[in-house]
């Protein structure tokens, strides 16, 4: 189902989507906090402030001619790895950890952002239930059958 | 093709050079680093002495911090 994705429940997604992830933001195209995940308000807006700090300093990187601003952003410092990545619309940062790896995050941000301005939702795979657990609640390929047990 | 060592002084020599291997790797992976994207996924590494990157890496690190302190 598209477009059941929330701003305020954007970050907390992401951080349900990567256990890497360890905090999240989310800034409107005005560069203003529009949600975070389960952070303290003061903490989530000092997040937002530097998220939005990293790609000011970011557009002031040199590029060839021609070529767009960047859309996505990696530093790794120690303790951890920032990524960020932005849309016209949103900006969505993330702390993560530093043993994260980039192309899953940098895509989990993606897909997020996506399921944002109406894209598809993502579907988590989840594993096998077991003897006296849970069912399987979403099939990544329900065309398999298998999607409730 | 690299010459095989033999005896005992060169498998020691070879697992010396992996040690330093993976110490070096270990070393490189430690280091701050800034990496790009544009809207393909085509990665650009951003030099320490190019403009914005220390403003990356002081807002980067501000977050690591802020979040690692309120985790402890």
């Amino acid at each position: 189902m598209a477009g059941t994705l929330t701003p305020e429940r954007t970050a907390a997604r992401l951080c349900e989507l990567s256990g890497d992830a360890r905090a999240a933001v989310l800034l409107d195209a005005a560069g203003s906090l529009a949600g975070h995940s389960d952070l303290e308000r003061e903490l989530a807006r000092s997040l937002g402030e530097l998220a939005r700090g990293l790609f000011e300093a970011i557009d002031q990187a040199p590029r060839a001619l021609g070529v767009d601003p960047p859309e996505q952003v990696e530093a790794q410092v120690e303790g951890g790895t920032v990524y960020a990545s932005r849309t016209p619309s949103w900006t969505l940062a993330v702390v993560a950890r530093r043993s994260a790896l980039s192309s899953l995050m940098l895509c989990d941000l993606r897909a997020v952002l996506a399921e944002l301005e109406g894209g598809p939702q993502i579907r988590r795979s989840v594993g096998a239930p077991t003897a006296g657990g849970d069912a399987v609640l979403d099939s990544p390929m329900p065309e398999l059958g298998g999607e409730e047990r | 093709m690299k010459e095989k060592r033999r005896g005992p002084m060169g498998r020691a020599a070879e697992m010396a050079e992996g040690v330093a291997a993976v110490m070096r790797r270990m070393q490189r992976d430690r280091e701050p680093r800034v990496l790009v994207y544009d809207a393909t996924g085509y990665a650009r590494l951003l030099q320490p002495q190019a403009r914005g990157y220390d403003g990356v890496l002081a807002a980067s690190e501000r977050m690591v911090r802020l979040v690692v302190e309120e985790e402890a």
